[in-house]
């Protein structure tokens, strides 16, 4: 019959599709009913079976058209001196058969592997040959022997190799159980022997672990070395180089990205092979990822997507995740952290895109995995910023001052909370002092030629180099988390208070921005990432700074939250080296700090407790004394002043011991805990420990000490800060018992104010000291000149826009220096006066946020305002209002002592306001 | 050229013979040019298989192409009909005697002497450009799996079919590439 017409072949293809899904038992049956309904076409339908019988049989077209078949016809052939005995199996080269010496000589058994290609050029056989040889001269205990090379009469190359038993590597180490330890020292043997190879000028080509045998005394061995070459290169450039067509399903799993796109093959390439290979091992998946992919998308994921870090594969949640570890011997979690950081560092340089960004040889490899074993740092360098950036660098040229500013590192600055400006400004001015000894920012800022618009130039070329990156850093991990942190770095330059800064912080805020959406990216699909996690962290912090100085208190709240979250989890998942963990402490001290100026406390004490632990373990002391002080102010502020007061002694007592370099005295230095102490134990109109005599005695050593330095150096400003600052808690607490001692104080200290120079913050200082002086004249009777200091206090809060203003809470400058007016104009002038400032400080304190009766701070000035205002109704007979005010003042403290029953604080100022309600109401009888 | 590969495969499929010759002879040339890109290498050389080189030229057109290129299945049909005569012309080649063109393929059999084998090819091809006729879906699998190496697997991604479809399919063409040369030798 003549062969099928289209039409006729249309017309039974349905049928035969039916037929070739049916089992064999099922087709007899089938076929009966159909030769009952269409005879003709039944008949068709079973020559076209019996053909496919036939076929099959024959294996037609079983093997594309350049694959030999290997068929037991064979069986007893002789090749060379061999005989072959069976097939062993079909490989991508060609067929491979055992086979043995048939001249009876008992050696070992031998592999005779055919060759895919045809020999047919003259002089072929014999440069085949030649080359063959020269691969067997390659001897190794880690190579399978290459024996011998032939070629056969008809053109048939093969070659002779040892015949090696064992299992794939990857099934070895798997049924084996072996951890990360022995897996690698396998894998050095195998780098052993591609090294011996390269040596000898062979490179592999296909590396693979059905090439790579472990026998069951656990000897490695590497099959099929150099054959790939054989098979290419005959030598010849007119002759042309081998093609090797279509082996069946050949996948480049293995393959390097120079190989898929037709670049030069080096020695490199069995670099990238290997370090495949060793992510098999050690994480038992490839690094274009888990999952089926079509040859396309694997050859698109070789030559253009970055693989995921060995620690980071291992980490992702999923089913296999157990498995992968158990046979590890590991849990996923310990499995994890043991590939973290160097294993990741030299797989990663293994499998670099470009070659010469590789190891150059196996042997530099294989270097590198002995230093990791032994514990030794490793020569390959985890990507960095500047050198992935020259990837970049020929579109975004970038001066090298810009580099050194977006590079060099900042230390996270301590953000001290507005709150209790006295200490804060102390150790604001102590680490700005330090600071610019340490940071390299500050020189290289200092060192560029010209004004701020240079330093602004280099900024905006960093915020533009950094963009560019960001576009094209989609998919690379590495590259995704430098941009991040450069952003954060050009943030703190352009506006972050911390630290020198250009006073951008509208700009600074967008670079934050930007580093947050790359950082939030990188977690939405990685939330493990730890590095992203410490960033975020950081970002949201400096965030969080920028939103307080700006007063935007919601903000800052949920920049805060945001920081801690992330550094919480970055510090649950463990391995935070020393430089995190200093830096970590830093982002919890800001945090405790902004958790205390919004007056969070219990949030502070959390962080401020976690600081202390984390500078325990660091160690670090200033760290611990850090976490110690904030800890005492909010368990001041909470009311457990006890508690607080152990802290800060427990704080001293480091403290003392603390040594720091450099001209700049230590942050926590003998003045600071002095004063600060002195402060819990006794500061008027704060909490405080009701010690005052002990607090005098404190303070004013302490602003001895200040004094004494400022007196030696004329230049010294922050010692001339330091004597203000003391000196105005100890004078306002020597106001009322020594008034003499307290004036002497206080022009003293409004001498150094003058010294140390006019900025607002030492202008606000001044008015607090012209008008807390005035108290003291008044004891003294110096009426008039206290009414000047007043006068002068309030132009000077004029002047700083600090009076009037709609806002003069009770933490204010405003109420101080309105006070001092109030009681002035209460005592010597006009009562009506004084009875509208107060009142407008009740109003504005009753209006302000937190109220007196949740948050124990304002409590005493509120206590206070009651207090003159009851004072004042008495001595004006309005007896009405005054028992009011002093009602409301016992209300105040009866709430709290009901909240803090064991406050020593409170339960004084409970015992005052009962006195003066119970005497006030004894006026009234 | 003026057209673009993509433009030309538009064209064939709907009926266009010149767009379809003119496709073919810019895939051979595309396909012929990468196979020489391997043989200029000096001193080392390297082995692709056929469906290394069909991806990369996939990746190449691709990139040319931008965004208006058609997706890889269309691409790898017309592609593995191409390097069905990429082979089939280097067989015919052989069983002239000449020294193969630019590239030597690997040998058919080692029992068999060449030039039979390379004849078979031929009466595959043939037989295969009839079936394309009569059911051109069944013949490319043919070019794919038999000329070009591509595993049941990958065959059934490509086309969007079950595994198991593809192999069917694979039977079926076998079946009537069988009985047409048979047919033929008898006849």
């Amino acid at each position: 019959m003549a062969t099928l017409t289209p039409e006729r072949w249309r017309e039974i293809s349905p049928y035969l599709d039916r037929a070739l899904s049916l089992a064999e038992s099922e087709r007899e049956d089938w076929l009966k009913s159909m030769r009952v309904e269409r005879p003709q076409l039944a008949e068709l339908l079973q020559r076209l079976l019996a053909e496919h019988r036939t076929l099959s049989e024959e294996r037609f077209l079983e093997r594309s058209p350049v694959h030999p078949q290997a068929q037991t016809s064979l069986e007893g052939q002789e090749v060379g001196p061999y005989r072959l005995v069976s097939p062993i199996g079909a490989g991508g080269m060609g067929s491979v058969w055992l086979g043995e010496r048939s001249d009876g000589r008992f050696e070992r058994r031998v592999a005779i592997k055919f060759l895919n290609f045809a020999v047919a050029a003259e002089g072929g056989a014999q440069r085949f040959q030649r080359e063959g040889r020269i691969l067997a001269r390659i001897a190794h205990p880690h190579i399978a022997e290459l024996i011998d090379a032939g070629v056969m009469g008809n053109g048939q190359p093969y070659l002779v190799l040892e015949h090696v038993e064992g299992q794939a590597i990857d099934e070895y180490c798997d049924g084996r159980r072996l951890d990360v330890d022995a897996r690698i020292k396998l894998f050095l043997d195998i780098l052993g022997a591609v090294a011996h190879a390269h040596a000898n000028l062979v490179i592999h080509r296909d590396i693979k672990p059905s090439n790579v045998l472990v026998s069951s005394t656990g000897e490695v061995k590497l099959l099929d070395f150099g054959i790939a070459k054989l098979l290419s290169d005959d030598g010849d450039p007119a002759a042309g180089t081998m093609l090797t067509l279509g082996s069946g399903a050949m996948t480049p799993l293995f393959a390097a990205p120079e190989q898929v796109s037709g670049g030069a093959i080096t020695t490199a390439t069995d670099v990238y092979a290997l370090g495949v290979l060793l992510y098999l091992l050690l994480t038992g998946q490839h690094p274009a990822g888990a999952g089926p992919r079509s040859p396309a998308e694997l050859v698109k994921a070789i030559t253009e997507t970055e693989p995921a870090r060995p620690s980071d594969a291992v980490a992702s949640a999923g089913p296999g995740t157990e498995t992968t570890a158990e046979r590890r011997a590991a849990t996923p979690e310990r499995l994890r952290r043991q590939l973290r950081g160097d294993l990741d560092t030299i797989v990663a340089k293994a499998l670099k895109k470009n070659p010469q960004e590789r190891y150059p040889s196996a042997a530099a490899m294989a270097d590198d995995l002995r230093r990791y074993l032994q514990h030794e740092p490793i020569s390959a360098r985890p990507d960095t910023i500047a050198y992935v950036g020259a990837k970049f660098l020929r579109r975004y040229w970038l001066p090298v001052t810009a580099v050194a500013v977006v590079v060099a590192s900042l230390v996270v600055g301590l953000y001290i909370a507005n709150r209790e400006r006295v200490i804060a400004e102390e150790r604001f001015g102590q680490l700005r002092k330090l600071s610019s000894q340490m940071f390299d920012l500050d020189t290289a800022i200092r060192r560029l030629p010209g004004s701020t618009q240079a330093r602004e130039r280099l900024v905006s070329i960093a915020v533009g180099y950094l963009d560019g990156l960001a576009a094209n850093a989609r998919g690379n991990l590495d590259l995704i988390e430098e941009v991040g942190e450069g952003y954060l770095r050009v943030a703190r330059v352009q506006g972050v208070p911390t630290d020198l800064n250009l006073g951008e912080p509208k700009q600074a805020e967008a670079s934050l921005e930007k580093a947050d959406e790359l950082m939030d990216g990188v977690l939405a699909s990685r939330p493990h990432e730890r590095r992203a996690l410490f960033l975020s962290a950081q970002i949201a912090n400096a965030s969080m700074i920028l939103a307080t100085e700006e007063h935007r208190n919601q903000d800052a709240l949920s920049y805060a939250r945001k920081s801690a979250e992330r550094l919480d989890r970055f510090m649950r998942s463990g391995g935070a080296q020393k430089p995190e963990r200093n830096t970590a402490a830093g982002l919890y001290s800001n945090i405790a700090a902004v958790d205390l100026d919004l007056h969070l406390y219990s949030e502070a004490v959390v962080y401020a407790r976690r600081l202390v632990e984390l500078g325990r373990s660091i160690p670090s002391d200033l760290r611990v004394v850090d976490g110690l002080t904030s800890l005492c102010e909010a368990e001041l502020y909470q009311g457990h002043s006890q508690r607080a007061l152990q802290d800060l002694q427990e704080a001293r007592a480091i403290s003392q011991h603390m040594i720091y370099e450099g001209p700049s005295a230590g942050i926590f230095d003998e003045f600071g805990t002095l004063l600060h102490e002195g402060l819990l134990l006794g500061e008027d109109g704060a909490i405080n420990l009701g010690r005052p005599k002990e607090a005098i005695d404190l303070i004013q050593r302490a602003f001895d000490i200040a004094d004494k330095a400022a007196e030696k150096d004329s230049r010294d400003a922050l010692s001339r800060e330091r004597v203000v600052n003391a000196g105005i808690p100890l004078g306002n607490l020597l106001r009322e018992r020594d008034p003499g001692r307290a004036l002497a104080v206080y022009d003293l200290a409004l001498k150094r104010s003058e010294e140390a120079g006019s900025s607002v913050v030492m202008m606000r200082k001044r008015a607090l000291l012209l008008a807390d002086s005035s108290g003291a004249l008044m004891r003294l009777r110096r009426y008039a000149e206290a009414k000047r200091r007043i006068d002068e206090s309030l132009a000077i809060l004029r002047k700083t826009k600090d009076y009037p203003t709609a806002q003069m809470g009770l933490d204010s400058e405003a109420y101080v220096v309105l006070s001092a007016w109030g009681d002035y104009e209460g005592k010597r002038g006009d009562p009506g006066q004084a009875r509208q400032i107060y009142e407008q400080l009740l109003a504005q304190a009753i209006a302000g946020k937190p109220a007196a009766d949740t948050d124990l701070t304002h409590a005493p000035r509120m206590s206070r305002v009651y207090e003159r205002l009851g004072e004042l109704d008495r001595r004006t007979g309005r007896a009405a209002s005054a028992e009011d005010m002093d009602s409301r003042r016992l209300k105040l403290w009866q709430g709290w002592a009901q909240k803090l029953p064991n406050n020593s604080f409170v339960r004084s100022e409970l015992a005052a306001a009962s006195f003066s309600k119970a005497a006030s109401t004894g006026v009234r009888r | 050229m003026a057209s673009s590969i993509s433009s030309l495969m538009s064209a064939a499929e709907q009926g266009d013979s010149a767009a379809k010759e003119a496709l073919f002879a810019a895939l051979y040339a595309e396909l012929h040019r990468l196979a020489q890109r391997q043989l200029a290498r000096q001193g080392f050389g390297v082995t692709m298989s056929t469906t290394s080189l069909l991806h990369r030229a996939y990746i190449d057109i691709a990139e040319q192409e931008g965004a208006a290129f058609p997706d890889r299945t269309r691409f790898m049909g017309y592609a593995a009909r191409v390097m069905r005569g990429l082979i089939i012309d280097y067989a015919r080649n052989r069983q002239a005697q000449k020294r193969g063109g630019q590239f030597e393929i690997t040998s058919l059999g080692i029992e068999a002497g060449n030039a039979a084998d390379s004849g078979k090819l031929i009466q595959v091809s043939d037989a295969l450009d009839e079936l394309a006729r009569a059911d051109p879906g069944l013949a490319e699998i043919v070019d794919l799996r038999f000329f070009c190496g591509f595993t049941f697997a990958e065959i059934a991604a490509m086309k969007g079919v079950s595994e198991r479809t593809a192999q069917r399919e694979w039977e079926k063409a076998r079946i009537y590439l069988h009985q047409a040369i048979r047919a033929e030798l008898e006849s």
